[in-house]
């Protein structure tokens, strides 16, 4: 017991004896911790460059060494003073730029950000024009700098956000650089599964940085944003695809696999159509959470408005909601949506109707069922008999622009009908299968005419043809015998 | 029947004195030579006009020369008006024939020397009447309204525009305004079916007066020859029944280019949309055009084109007025300068065009 205070003496004792050296060597900390007793020097003191032996001279320039003020603030001796707008960041970035001088501080840190922030959406020029909008201090702060795994550090995943509200919640400070950015977005994190998760202290989930990166960040309409439509599948699924990282959360992993392979995916992804939805389009983004089994039909309608319409005025939106199931999800799938086709419809095994609507349990919801599944098959082979006839028309040089027009009415009813089996009632989804109908019979008279015209030409023509070389040979030989006579 | 036709035809004698006519065409004579097939071209040509005139007053009755209606109004031609689609072939594939036959027919003339005197009058109405027939093709191309005419009509209208000094006014006064327009469609129809035809009529009635009074030239390998030796036929029946022999041929073939080829309609013009690739004008103006694109942008300190242009229109100038600088034919001398110069004209022509239609 004696040994272990003698041993926790000698510690306070060497700790006591280095401080007071290194207090000695840097006559700034003396005089401002000591004396003046001000703010700066007390964070300084757990600063991680103070425990690199860095000085305040360093950054402010001036002489520690020197005891009196004068000659130690002397901006003969280098003094700079307090640095203002990017020359605070310049002499960060003296240190963090330079890959040579973090290694002697045995750091391993990337020495890309003054760069990166140059470029960022941070990068530009502030309201005064003469620094860019954020500075290193602003995330990090000016003294009592820590590691960004240190919980005390304003940047730690657990206080990021705060950090960034600082700003980006503050309506009068955002006004002034992009009125229409949204200011709410501390609060919907909150609600989020990511913030609820956040706020139980849990730094894993997702916070402002995870997605929008720190440094290099851009607005959201920056082609090489991380949170670009195009790039955004690819952020979420830095944690989402990682099995191991998500273990704890018991949650899927192969939501991105599915996307890629999905309608959506496919527009997104691989035709970089930016007006297809990205992952936020239905989990929201800063409020991001998976829609709950009665919104799921207002998520997708959100794009897809008619058919969510025609689906909460169905008679399946309360069938669905008593028995939870979630609504376009049931048929379509939820990441892996493909595109939809006739198939979908009817009693047939691969039909989705046919899951709920069996002969034996509910005849008449089968029987509408199949009726829909007939109708959608007679228009769609009316369609093609009379895109076959018109395309038939077309090749043997006929003017069919009127049966076109007429097969584009078809085609616009069918897509129509695909819309209206939302509504899931016989009477409305006929009437657009008759509609669709009367322009594909249209067009298949047109094309029939057209077609009985070209060979009533060609009849025409061998008959014309006929007569005028007819014609032709008579007058030839009449005009041998009238020039016989001459002769 | 027979007596019935008869009486009608005694009728008509009795009031129009048929049979001084008939008198008057059986004493005409027509040389009979080794060349004497190129006769019949003046004929044929003046029988293309007719179907011209004839569909082009079909087509009236249902064409709306209007930036908004034309092209609809030729669809439904094409697609709803009985036997629309034959009258618009018809008129379209006759228009073209017709330039072709009256360019065989003037060059015929040309290498015939058949412009000497007397019938200097002869060749400049038939010279002014085949560049109206040019005219015709030019106002007529933009009629239906399409892609390829509209821009065809840009590009054509733009190369006028080119030459120094009236080349603009005339660019204006052809576009009616800065660029084509509806205004120039209006512009262009009037010219087709009003301006161009009156002045043709005149033209033809001159060109067909001049030819009937001073009857058919005689080259002069036909006069070289003893007068027992000249063989001639009779202008009617005879050389009138072979030139309606050739006109009924003529029409077989434009019935069946008119059935199997039907002219195109192509899609709406789009004065908004950019020029599809590979605009080119009609292959009767596709040499001058090619020409254009060899001469290099700048010779010397003049424009490419304009010089291209102006020589143009210096080379028409010279060709139009053949008969008042080739002296020596018009003696009676032979004049080979003059088979050489024709020679090259055609060869370019063809050769030309083929590489126009090509490219």
């Amino acid at each position: 017991m004696k040994q272990k205070y003698i041993l926790r003496g000698c510690v306070l004792m060497v700790l006591v004896l280095c401080t007071g050296r290194l207090f000695a060597a840097d006559q700034c900390i003396a005089c401002h911790a000591g004396v003046v007793g001000d703010k700066p020097s007390a964070l300084f003191k757990h600063d991680i460059h103070f425990a690199k032996r860095i000085s305040c001279a360093d950054c402010h320039g001036g002489n520690p060494k020197a005891e009196e003020m004068e000659a130690a603030m002397n901006p003969k001796q280098g003094f700079k003073g307090v640095p203002k707008g990017d020359a605070i960041s310049q002499v960060c970035a003296r240190c963090h730029s330079d890959s040579t001088k973090m290694k002697t501080y045995g750091a391993a840190l990337p020495t890309n950000q003054w760069g990166n922030l140059q470029t960022s959406a941070h990068g530009k020029l502030s309201t005064t024009g003469k620094e860019h909008i954020a500075q290193c201090i602003t995330c990090h702060n000016a003294h009592g700098i820590v590691s960004v795994k240190n919980p005390a550090s304003p940047v730690y995943p657990l206080n990021v956000v705060k950090t960034c509200s600082k700003c980006h919640a503050n309506a009068a400070f955002m006004r002034t650089y992009n009125p229409s950015l949204p200011i709410d977005q501390a609060e919907k994190y909150r609600t989020s599964v990511h913030g609820a998760l956040n706020a139980k202290g849990d730094p894993k989930p997702a916070v402002c940085s995870s997605c929008h990166g720190s440094h290099d960040i851009r607005t959201s309409k920056d082609a090489k944003s991380s949170v670009y439509p195009v790039n955004m599948p690819v952020t979420c699924s830095k944690c989402h695809s990682d099995a191991q990282y998500m273990a704890k959360y018991r949650i899927p992993t192969n939501q991105y696999d599915k996307f890629a392979k999905s309608v959506h995916g496919v527009a997104l992804l691989r035709k970089h159509d930016v007006g297809a939805p990205s992952c936020n389009s239905c989990h929201g983004n800063h409020g991001a959470t998976p829609p709950g089994v009665e919104s799921v039909s207002k998520v997708c309608g959100t794009c897809h408005a008619l058919n969510a319409d025609l689906f909460s005025a169905s008679p399946h939106k309360k069938a669905f909601d008593d028995r939870k199931l979630p609504e376009c999800e049931t048929c379509h799938s939820n990441h892996e949506i493909v595109t939809a086709t006739d198939t979908l419809l009817g009693v047939a095994p691969e039909a989705v109707c046919s899951r709920c609507h069996q002969e034996s349990q509910n005849p008449k919801g089968y029987a509408i069922a199949k009726t829909m599944r007939q109708l959608n098959d007679s228009l769609a082979l009316s369609g093609s008999v009379a895109t076959a006839l018109v395309n038939e028309a077309e090749q043997k040089g006929m003017e069919v622009t009127e049966a076109k027009f007429k097969l584009r009415d078809a085609r616009q009813a069918h897509l129509q009908m695909r819309t209206m089996v939302h509504a899931f009632n016989e009477d409305k989804f006929r009437e657009v299968i008759n509609k669709g109908m009367a322009a594909a019979s249209f067009a298949k008279v047109e094309a029939k005419d057209a077609i009985d015209e070209y060979y009533f030409r060609r009849i025409g023509l061998g008959v014309s043809t006929l007569i005028i070389t007819i014609l032709s040979i008579a007058l030839f030989l009449y005009i041998r015998r009238i020039e016989k006579k001459q002769v | 029947m027979k007596n019935t036709f008869k009486k009608i035809y005694a009728w008509v004698d009795e009031r129009l004195e048929l049979q001084d006519l008939i008198k008057f065409m059986a004493k005409k004579y027509v040389p009979v030579h080794s060349h004497s097939i190129w006769y019949y071209f003046g004929g044929v040509s003046l029988f293309l006009f007719i179907i011209q005139v004839v569909t082009g007053i079909l087509l009236l009755m249902y064409y709306k020369g209007s930036e908004g209606l034309a092209f609809e109004s030729i669809q439904f031609i094409m697609s709803k008006v009985a036997f629309g689609w034959l009258i618009r072939s018809v008129h379209s594939w006759t228009a073209n024939l017709f330039i072709l036959t009256a360019m065989i027919h003037m060059f015929s003339v040309y290498f015939e020397k058949a412009y000497r005197k007397p019938r200097e009058l002869t060749w400049l109405s038939g010279m002014l009447m085949l560049f109206l027939l040019l005219g015709f093709g030019f106002t007529g191309y933009l009629l239906p309204w399409n892609e390829l005419a509209f821009f065809a009509t840009k590009v054509g209208t733009e190369i006028s525009g080119a030459v120094p000094v009236i080349g603009k006014p005339i660019m204006e006064f052809m576009r009616g305004g800065d660029d084509v327009t509806g205004a120039t469609l209006s512009r262009l129809f009037g010219f087709h079916v009003a301006v161009l035809p009156g002045i043709f009529t005149v033209l033809l009635g001159l060109h067909l007066l001049l030819v009937q009074r001073q009857g058919m030239s005689e080259p002069s390998h036909y006069t070289d020859q003893p007068e027992r030796e000249r063989k001639t036929m009779p202008f009617f029946p005879n050389f009138f029944l072979r030139d309606v022999l050739f006109w009924l041929v003529v029409l077989n073939l434009i019935a069946i280019l008119a059935v199997f080829f039907p002219w195109e309609l192509g899609v709406k013009a789009d004065p908004f949309a950019s020029a599809p690739a590979g605009i080119k004008p009609e292959w009767y103006f596709l040499f001058m055009f090619q020409t254009l694109k060899y001469i290099p942008a700048k010779v010397w300190f003049i424009d490419g084109e304009v010089l291209g242009i102006l020589a143009f229109g210096l080379a028409g100038m010279l060709w139009m007025m053949v008969p008042f600088w080739d002296r020596k034919s018009s003696r009676g001398e032979q004049n080979r300068f003059i088979n050489y110069i024709g020679l090259f004209v055609v060869m370019f022509i063809i050769v030309l065009t083929i590489v126009g239609w090509l490219a």
